[in-house]
């Protein structure tokens, strides 16, 4: 035993050395409630709990307000999407995602499969997901370099925010996260203006191997679904910042041979889903949170219309949820 | 592979616990393999010159020890010589002879080859060459076993930067059992944080602030540059005492006791003790292996000076080629004979003013005067170039005293320079300290929650107070470089 007794003990420092660096990144990474990969509060979600899982980049968080889609549908929700994220990212999200959720219905915002490999956001899409095997494989595959180091060790990139911290970041890594409102949605309240030329072409720069790759991606996404029984719809939402048809339809045929249940090209529907471009756009491409509440309304009433049914919900959920949708109307 | 970046955080746990699992005849065999592996990683293209110098020290050594003919000494210290002049010092010499010839009227600018400088080459050809000397001398038994002379020259702590090896020192030890010893390991594991402390919190936040105004001492107030040089004489200091204390750190949790290359040099009271303080393992190997033979101080006083100036220059022209290194080491030399000749001098006016020799205030003037002539020569070694230094000399005692940029514009905000001045105080906290004792031996054996305490504070002010990660450029150790 004697001589196990100082190996014991220094096991115990790094330990010790490791929770008080655990403690001093947690009160040092900013907080992180909207713009996507919300993890902290869609791990607070009850288990089981959410109807349909909406998946993507801005498009998805800006457009989709899981609150309103109750409020019109009786459906749950949850946006766990990420800023300019790339279908390798959101694969591993999914996965991370259906850990704590079985959701009946995957909604994937398909703009994502034009982007690069490496978007802007890559360190707060992994940075936020929670620690395991999916995050570290998710690292090594999906991130940048000279990302790599700090999405393993966080302080690297957020030590240095000692000067600017407040009792409130203290406060936010001792008080444990809670469910939110948003529901991974982000409200945006400004209006796009220059509407009168109507929709624009977007710059296609991403390579044919580019989008092989994210279409491969895609096939991944498509197969998890596949193996838990979950249906994926992808879906491209309401926005000016436009695509050729002979894009989308070629989208729509790599989507849907990869196995997609379905492909909703919604880019021109404003009309039919209540919407107003000159009122409801942000900017040129996502919509704002008025936008946003009648899109999601549309949405879960679609799917409803599709024989998507609410699961049953405990009352204190239910109640959470009336709460919810209340606070959105 | 830098000791603090992350590959060195698997590669040396790993190196220790295999070290102490193997049975003993395996352990140097193995401590061999991964030093030259740690310096493959330095640039592969390297590691030739590492194994050719290797194999020159053991023959000539065994060849030495059997015949010491002064010849084949002679022979081997001028390939070692030659390659450094080769490959640190041709582009410089030609350069030089080109601007002596062309003050002449002569017109001769030769094309000189860019070669490749082997990583950590003055520090590992200046341990060949000492032990070479040693074995002529007759102070050193050849090394018989290959694997033990090969890492003698190779050992990863100090392979890249120091502390220079010597052989009395270190031969035995390879020889020596080393097991697996708690004190040790918390000793060289509390070493290794305070030396990563030093770097990244006071040297590389330091730097930012020397580079700034060192590269503009025009846009500064006086005070501002006399500051950045003040500053830089602390960021010198505590950069190259801190690899010291990383490679004696990971050499001691292995059992190793490498020399100490500091001793709080700023506490000197010459410049001769700051010499003796301070780069100890290079200073002691120029006072053995040039100064002594040069005939040291038995020749006279005026051959000592001039002994003393050599040294000096060639100290200088060690730590880079250019000009303002030599102009920066007869400064050093400059100061000693200086203070050799003001000596008798000096010891009247204390003698008449009410100073008492072993009084404080007369310490705490000694070591201001220290500091002061100390930063005055670091700036001919941080400028780059003598022009530049003098502008930094001239900008000094420009009339104007402060910019109106103030401190942001010297590269730092308030609250950095008020972490930059607590870690000063601390060093210097830390230094008084040791002046008594060793700091970090003496807290591996405190009460463990002592150790823990001060471990865990130490680890946690270095990972939030550290210059690293985004949005900071990582600075590599300032002696790396020779």
């Amino acid at each position: 035993m004697k001589k196990w007794k100082e190996p014991l003990w220094a096991l115990a420092f790094l330990l010790t050395a490791a929770l008080a660096l655990n403690f001093t990144a947690d009160v040092l990474r900013p907080a992180h409630t909207d713009y996507g990969s919300t993890w902290d509060a869609y791990l607070c979600e009850p288990e089981n709990s959410i109807d349909v899982l909406f998946l993507g980049s801005s498009y998805a968080y800006c457009d989709w307000n899981p609150g309103a889609m109750y409020a019109a549908s009786g459906l749950t929700g949850y946006v766990m999407g990420g800023s300019e994220q790339t279908p390798a990212i959101t694969y591993w999200y999914l996965k991370e995602a259906l850990k704590t959720q079985t959701p009946s219905l995957v909604v994937m915002e398909a703009t994502s499969l034009f982007f690069d490999r490496y978007q802007n956001y890559t360190q707060i899409n992994l940075g936020y997901m929670p620690w395991g095997l999916n995050r570290i494989q998710a690292t090594l595959e999906c991130a940048e370099p000279e990302k790599k180091l700090g999405l393993f060790w966080d302080l690297y990139f957020y030590h240095d925010r000692w000067k600017e911290l407040t009792a409130s970041d203290v406060k936010k890594a001792l008080i444990p996260a809670r469910a939110d409102r948003l529901k991974g949605h982000t409200a945006v309240d400004q209006i796009f203006e220059q509407t009168a030329d109507g929709p624009f072409l977007s710059d296609m720069r991403q390579t044919e191997e580019v989008y092989q790759q994210n279409l491969q991606d895609f096939a991944r996404i498509v197969q998890l679904c596949a193996d838990k029984g979950i249906d994926l719809v992808v879906t491209i939402n309401p926005t000016y910042s436009q695509y050729t048809p002979e894009v989308y339809s070629r989208l729509e045929k790599d989507v849907l041979s990869a196995g997609a249940a379905d492909f909703l090209n919604w880019s021109n529907s404003f009309a039919e889903a209540g919407l107003d471009p000159a009122v409801h756009l942000y900017d040129g491409g996502h919509l704002n949170q008025t936008g946003a509440k009648i899109f999601s309304a549309y949405t879960g009433q679609y799917f409803l219309s599709r024989g998507l049914t609410p699961r049953p919900q405990t009352e204190e959920n239910r109640a959470a949820w009336e709460a919810t949708a209340q606070y959105w109307q | 592979m830098g000791f603090l970046s992350p590959s060195y955080f698997l590669f040396f746990p790993l190196t220790a616990l295999v070290y102490f699992a193997l049975p003993r005849q395996l352990r140097n065999g193995w401590l061999l393999l991964c030093s030259w592996f740690f310096y493959l990683c330095a640039g592969p293209e390297y590691f030739f010159f590492l194994l050719a110098t290797v194999l020159v020290t053991y023959f000539v050594a065994l060849s030495l020890e059997k015949n010491r003919k002064k010849g084949v000494l002679f022979a081997a210290l001028c390939l070692f010589i030659g390659a450094l002049f080769l490959f640190k010092y041709l582009e410089f010499g030609v350069s030089l002879l080109s601007r002596i010839l062309s003050a002449a009227g002569l017109n001769w600018t030769p094309a000189v080859p860019k070669l490749l400088l082997p990583a950590g080459i003055s520090f590992y050809f200046f341990t060949a060459m000492g032990y070479l000397i040693d074995v002529y001398r007759g102070k050193q038994p050849a090394e018989k076993r290959f694997v033990n002379c090969a890492l003698f020259l190779s050992f990863f702590p100090y392979l890249l930067s120091g502390p220079i090896g010597r052989a009395e020192h270190l031969l035995p030890q390879f020889d020596g059992l080393h097991n697996m010893d708690d004190a040790n390991i918390r000793e060289g594991f509390l070493r290794f944080l305070w030396g990563a402390f030093k770097k990244l919190v006071l040297a590389d936040r330091l730097a930012v602030v020397v580079d700034t105004v060192f590269a503009a001492p025009q846009n500064f107030g006086a005070i501002q540059v006399l500051a950045a040089a003040c500053a830089f004489s602390v960021q010198i200091y505590c950069d190259f005492s801190a690899y010291s204390d990383m490679a004696v750190g990971s050499a001691r949790a292995m059992g190793f006791a490498l020399t100490e290359n500091f001793r709080t040099p700023y506490f000197s009271r010459s410049i001769a003790e700051f010499w003796r303080r301070w780069h100890i393992s290079l200073s002691s190997w120029f006072r053995d292996y040039l100064y002594i033979p040069l005939g040291g101080g038995r020749k006279g006083t005026a051959r000592k000076y001039w002994n003393v100036l050599i040294v000096f220059a060639v100290s200088g022209l060690w730590h880079g080629a250019a000009l303002s290194f030599v102009v920066w080491g007869l400064l050093n030399g400059l100061y000693q004979v200086a203070g050799g000749l003001t000596q008798r001098l000096r010891i009247k006016i204390r003698s008449v003013l009410p100073l008492r020799e072993d009084g404080k205030l007369l310490a705490l003037w000694q070591m201001l005067c220290v500091f002061l002539l100390a930063t005055v020569a670091w700036v001919f070694f941080e400028a780059g170039s003598i022009p530049a230094a003098l502008a930094v000399l001239k900008n000094m005692v420009k009339p104007v005293l402060w910019d109106v940029g103030g401190l942001p514009a010297m590269g730092m905000g308030r609250k950095e320079f008020l972490v930059a001045g607590l870690a000063f105080l601390l060093l210097t906290a830390v230094d008084a300290c040791s002046l008594k004792t060793d700091p970090a031996r003496r807290l591996a054996r405190s009460p463990r929650y002592l150790r823990w305490c001060v471990s865990l504070a130490l680890l946690l002010l270095t990972v939030v107070f550290g210059s690293y990660g985004t949005g900071y450029n990582a600075q590599s150790f300032i002696y790396g470089q020779f």
